[in-house]
């Protein structure tokens, strides 16, 4: 499966955890919001992600990550590494051992955390299940929606 | 009847008075400007500590707790012949109080999980052996490091007036979350064909250090900022280093509890420099030690070699682990200091460790 990332994208995964009112139920209340920072070699793509209770709340497609909400954090890598992470999960129904969100960022390559400070950081670990299970979404059996812009 | 004491004699008194219809009910008009509240949810997680914080005069919570040293429930008439129980001597907020705290603790009810049914053990394989008892030796480390964040708390949950019942009530939360970290990795130990391995003098030397710390602000800069903040990047380590979709579950929620316990004791202590930065001095002591135990802790050999083997992906790839190591540790520190400086205190000169691993 080839992945372009999408407002539409995000929306389908916020539509799939919202759909199982028991997944965020289970592992518990999220509060933060989560930048998806995608770079290509002279430009990059952003979309932002709202948690707040048991639900994804919203998805805004950034026009830079300057855009995004005060406390966000951002999690930015390469088009090439955002993709091979979708892709497995795709594949595999839920990212395999090597394609967690923490594998991806803990040595900062391909993907890296960034935020104001180290608070804020530590929201991605407070979170990491859900957050995990949000991105896992890709690899439900329904089609996933695919962006117009091709990179 | 056989004789009863005097208080006994009392309440017998009192039930016959209430049975013949002599009703006192002044109870009933107590407390009158803490009536007619009505505290709602915000929203569909249900009614949280925040919520009810919101209500009347509930919320405020004094700089000083109560005079009587009971557990009186914070906004409740107090009558003036309440007796103290004589072991609240944490009275004063600036010594506990973190502003996240209430919002911590309703995190903390809602995100519980349980070893038993959360964790995916039938998804347990056979290792190759060098692999496993790696495992096993950094499970086995850490079921004898993780409840020390069980004891301190204890030692001082009962000491804390009642009137910050928020602190206490988080504080109970840890306790029951770091229970849950010592069994998760008592059980994945003994679950797979492996064992326990090797227990650690240097990890009991850090665990001394924090549970014979003078006071609980310098127990919690110890262990939420310094003991916690490390043991999170383990845990983030384990998660990356999983021999399996099990460890990686184990490790995933366990980093979801820690970060929650860091983010108390950071915010405790930037509450409490702000209200005493002429106590800076006696953070920075502690930390010193501190930062000293935890090194010894982690670069002790069993440690830093099952580590090393988990990171390479086996004995004969331990320098390529020791290496992802030296890169973490780089990153535990880079993040330790950064909490410091959100709590108000820089120790990026005064480091007791090196920055740098020499691997």
């Amino acid at each position: 499966m080839t992945w372009y990332p999408s407002k539409e994208f995000f929306e389908e995964l916020r539509t799939r955890v919202n759909a199982d009112p028991d997944l965020f139920r289970r592992l518990g209340t999220v509060d933060m919001t989560l930048v998806v920072k995608i770079d290509y070699d002279d430009s990059s793509d952003c979309f932002e992600i709202v948690f707040s209770g048991y639900r994804c709340t919203g998805v805004r497609h950034l026009a830079s990550v300057a855009d995004a909400a005060k406390g966000s954090i951002v999690v930015s890598g390469p088009y090439s590494g955002w993709r091979e992470m979708i892709e497995n999960i795709a594949a595999n129904g839920h990212a395999d051992l090597g394609h967690t969100l923490n594998t991806l960022t803990l040595l900062d390559t391909p993907l890296r955390i960034e935020a104001d400070n180290q608070l804020d950081a530590d929201l991605f670990y407070r979170y990491q299940q859900n957050l995990q299970e949000f991105f896992d979404g890709a690899g439900r059996s329904e089609p996933v929606a695919e962006s117009a812009t091709v990179h | 009847m056989p004789h009863v004491s005097p208080s006994v004699e009392k309440a017998l008194d009192t039930l016959s008075d209430v049975r013949k219809g002599k009703l006192d009910l002044s109870w009933m008009n107590s407390n009158p400007t803490g009536w007619g509240v009505r505290a709602t949810p915000r929203d569909e997680r249900g009614l949280g500590l925040e919520d009810i914080n919101l209500v009347g005069q509930y919320g405020a919570v004094p700089d000083h707790g109560s005079i009587y040293g009971s557990m009186a429930p914070r906004g409740s008439e107090i009558p003036d012949d309440m007796p103290s129980l004589g072991c609240y001597d944490i009275n004063d907020k600036s010594l506990v109080w973190a502003e996240n705290v209430a919002h911590l603790y309703d995190e903390a009810v809602a995100r519980q999980w349980s070893s038993a049914r959360d964790i995916p053990w039938d998804e347990l394989r056979p290792q190759r052996d060098d692999l496993e008892k790696a495992m096993c030796q950094v499970c086995t480390n850490l079921a004898e490091i993780e409840f020390v964040a069980g004891d301190m708390p204890a030692k001082w949950l009962h000491r804390i007036n009642h009137d910050f019942h928020e602190v206490k009530l988080f504080l109970a939360s840890q306790i029951f979350d770091e229970a849950r970290h010592m069994e998760v990795f008592r059980k994945r130990a003994l679950a797979n064909g492996g064992g326990l391995l090797r227990s650690s003098p240097d990890s009991e030397e850090l665990l001394r250090v924090i549970l014979e710390a003078p006071n609980f602000t310098t127990a919690s800069a110890l262990m939420h900022i310094l003991g916690e903040g490390f043991v999170l990047t383990l845990f983030r380590n384990g998660e990356m280093f999983a021999l399996s979709a099990v460890e990686k579950k184990i490790f995933r929620l366990c980093m979801q509890d820690e970060a929650r316990h860091v983010a108390y004791g950071t915010m405790h202590l930037k509450y409490f420099l702000e209200k005493h930065p002429e106590r800076e001095p006696e953070i920075h002591d502690i930390l010193q030690r501190g930062e000293e135990a935890t090194f010894s802790l982690n670069q002790t050999q069993d440690t830093v070699e099952a580590r090393a083997i988990l990171a390479g992906g086996g004995l004969e790839h331990i320098d390529e682990g020791f290496a992802k190591l030296g890169y973490l540790f780089k990153k535990q520190i880079h993040e330790y200091l950064h909490r410091l400086k959100m709590a108000g205190i820089d120790r990026t000169s005064r480091l007791a460790i090196p920055l740098e691993l020499p691997i």
